[in-house]
């Protein structure tokens, strides 16, 4: 499957080789995968250098003089570290941008906790007028970016190193629609961006202990569907929620905040309970967080007791 | 020299019980300056996309801001009497939602001259020959985000941009190795010293300016007194954002008329 980062290259160059007010401004990162952009859009692609709060405030002025602004760099530091920017001229002075990040959570592993980032998607969430989204294959990325960038909204695209795997149509990707990806009666299991690739292991791990699980895929964060977890626990009255979010405030609050109401349930948050300060792969490091595949089936039989 | 709008000022921050005197009183003449002589922009074409921007960094600074704005009908007598008010648009920081010729909301320190440099850059992607002038505090360049951005617009070629530093020396209070010229100048901007009250000078920089779209960005270090116009404001300490007293708002009235 091609990277999120390669897709994010080939969708600026197929979106800005038609809409002259697209301007690509990067923080030092992806310079030679996006060299065909810069091509392509001559004088509207800018390496303006490793000042990420500054960038945040260019791309401010750039959408007051009627540009769109795409704002590409690491996520702990263009949210994190940048989150005045964002709120004060984003939040506050009604303008658009396209924030678009790699490296949220553990995905630079290696790297250590100076390149993690597990609140980037709640911070966002606190603008009223922001959009969140993590596409985690690349037709999720072209298709979602298409349909957003030119709302007049604050719209985050968290771009995974890990894409989950899975296939889907283009016609399958609604902006704030979950999609059911596998059917079940016994549990359902809402999972996040990359996560769906655990979701689906454990799922196949359950069958062998006679439990049928439900998957419902997020890559919309907010706007939230509501709708689709609601019908599922409606039915299978036990929900896990996985993410790689901070579980301070992610998708297992959404979650419950759809589910309110529902009589007998019983739920399980899975996601990142403390900042991970270790090194590894991305899979060692969703295992010492507790995210694994094997994490998800022994969570779910505790939850149904079997 | 406009004493009338050093008045508004005083009468709106002792009316609402919020303001920094001093600090609008240190800018005011610049701006009425701009407004007057330089930036093409006004009233009717406040949206334009034609006109030149202004950017108040130093937000608090803004109540020489909305006098000036009020002197050149951008604003009502309403607006300036209902400054720091709910029924209001005017308040301790500009908002550029409501106060039009706001072209940036700001207050924390260190992001309007960022923007001004994105909308520098965005004309200067467009092709446009508008000009963007931005004015901040010397206090406000212990920012970081200010010499990023200083960086940025050297490298980017950025003619189309001038800052103004209000050079009133609040910054050496903290920090006595203020060597302003210096720094700016090894940013790679053209640098230019004058007196910010005085007319003559004023007029004799901006009229000799030039915005050659691929020149350097240029600065003028204006040398500005803080609180200038009434005795008992002008200077460091006490004042900055002091509300004054029955008494001392009768000396400052009574300065401001002569």
């Amino acid at each position: 499957m091609k990277k999120l980062r390669q897709e994010f290259s080939d969708t600026m160059v197929e979106v800005g080789s038609n809409d002259q007010d697209l301007v690509v401004m990067v923080g030092d990162i992806s310079h030679g995968i996006l060299k065909p952009y810069a091509e392509a859009c001559p004088g509207r692609y800018f390496n303006i250098g490793i000042c990420e709060p500054s960038i945040v405030n260019l791309a401010c002025g750039l959408s007051k003089v009627g540009l769109n602004p795409v704002v590409h760099t690491i996520a702990p530091f263009i949210t994190e570290r940048s989150y005045e920017q964002i709120k004060l001229d984003f939040g506050y002075q009604n303008l658009s941008m396209n924030l678009i990040t790699v490296g949220g959570s553990f995905d630079y592993a290696q790297l250590g906790c100076s390149h993690h980032c597990y609140t980037d998607v709640s911070l966002l969430a606190h603008l009223k007028r922001s959009v969140i989204v993590l596409p985690s294959s690349p037709i999720e990325f072209n298709k979602l970016f298409k349909d957003l960038y030119q709302q007049k909204t604050i719209n985050y695209f968290r771009l995974t190193e890990y894409p989950h795997g899975v296939v889907f149509k283009e016609g399958e990707i609604e902006l704030g629609k979950a999609i059911k990806v596998a059917s079940g009666d016994d549990i359902t299991i809402a999972a996040l961006g990359p996560q769906l690739k655990n979701a689906l292991i454990a799922r196949e791990s359950l069958q062998s202990f006679g439990i049928s699980a439900e998957i419902i895929y997020y890559h919309s964060f907010k706007p939230f569907d509501s709708v689709t977890i609601k019908e599922s626990v409606s039915k299978t009255k036990h929900l896990i929620s996985l993410e790689e979010l901070s579980a301070h405030d992610g998708l297992f609050n959404q979650c419950l905040h759809s589910i309110i109401g529902i009589p007998d349930i019983k739920v399980c948050q899975m996601a990142v309970k403390d900042f991970i300060r270790g090194y590894g792969s991305y899979e060692e490091l969703c295992k010492s967080a507790g995210l694994s595949h094997e994490d998800v089936v022994e969570n779910a039989r505790k939850l149904l007791n079997r | 020299m406009n004493n009338e709008l050093r008045l508004m000022i005083t009468e709106m921050v002792k009316r609402s019980g919020e303001g920094h005197i001093p600090s609008s009183f240190s800018i005011v003449d610049i701006i009425e300056f701009l407004y007057r002589r330089v930036l093409k922009i006004t009233p009717q074409t406040v949206n334009s996309d034609d006109r030149d921007y202004f950017i108040l960094s130093k937000g608090h600074g803004c109540g020489a801001l909305y006098s000036v704005l009020h002197k050149f009908k951008f604003l009502t007598d309403q607006d300036i009497l209902d400054y720091s008010t709910s029924k209001g648009i005017l308040g301790g920081h500009p908002d550029s939602t409501r106060v039009p010729g706001a072209e940036a909301s700001t207050g924390s320190l260190g992001h309007g001259f960022p923007t001004a440099v994105g909308v520098a850059l965005g004309l200067k992607i467009k092709k446009k020959s508008n000009r963007v002038f931005a004015l901040l505090g010397d206090g406000e360049c212990h920012e970081g985000t200010i010499w990023e951005s200083a960086n940025i617009s050297a490298n980017q070629k950025l003619g189309n941009l001038c800052a103004i530093v209000d050079w009133n020396e609040s910054a050496a209070q903290l920090m006595p190795v203020d060597d302003l010229p210096g720094k700016w100048k090894s940013f790679g901007w053209d640098v230019a010293i004058i007196d910010g009250h005085s007319q003559s000078e004023l007029e004799s920089f901006f009229s000799n300016l030039d915005f050659d779209i691929d020149s350097k960005p240029k600065v003028l270090l204006a040398k500005n007194i803080k609180g200038k116009g009434v005795s008992i404001t002008e200077g460091h300490g006490a004042w900055h954002h002091k509300i004054p007293n029955d008494e001392e708002f009768e000396i400052m009235k009574r300065e401001l008329s002569l």
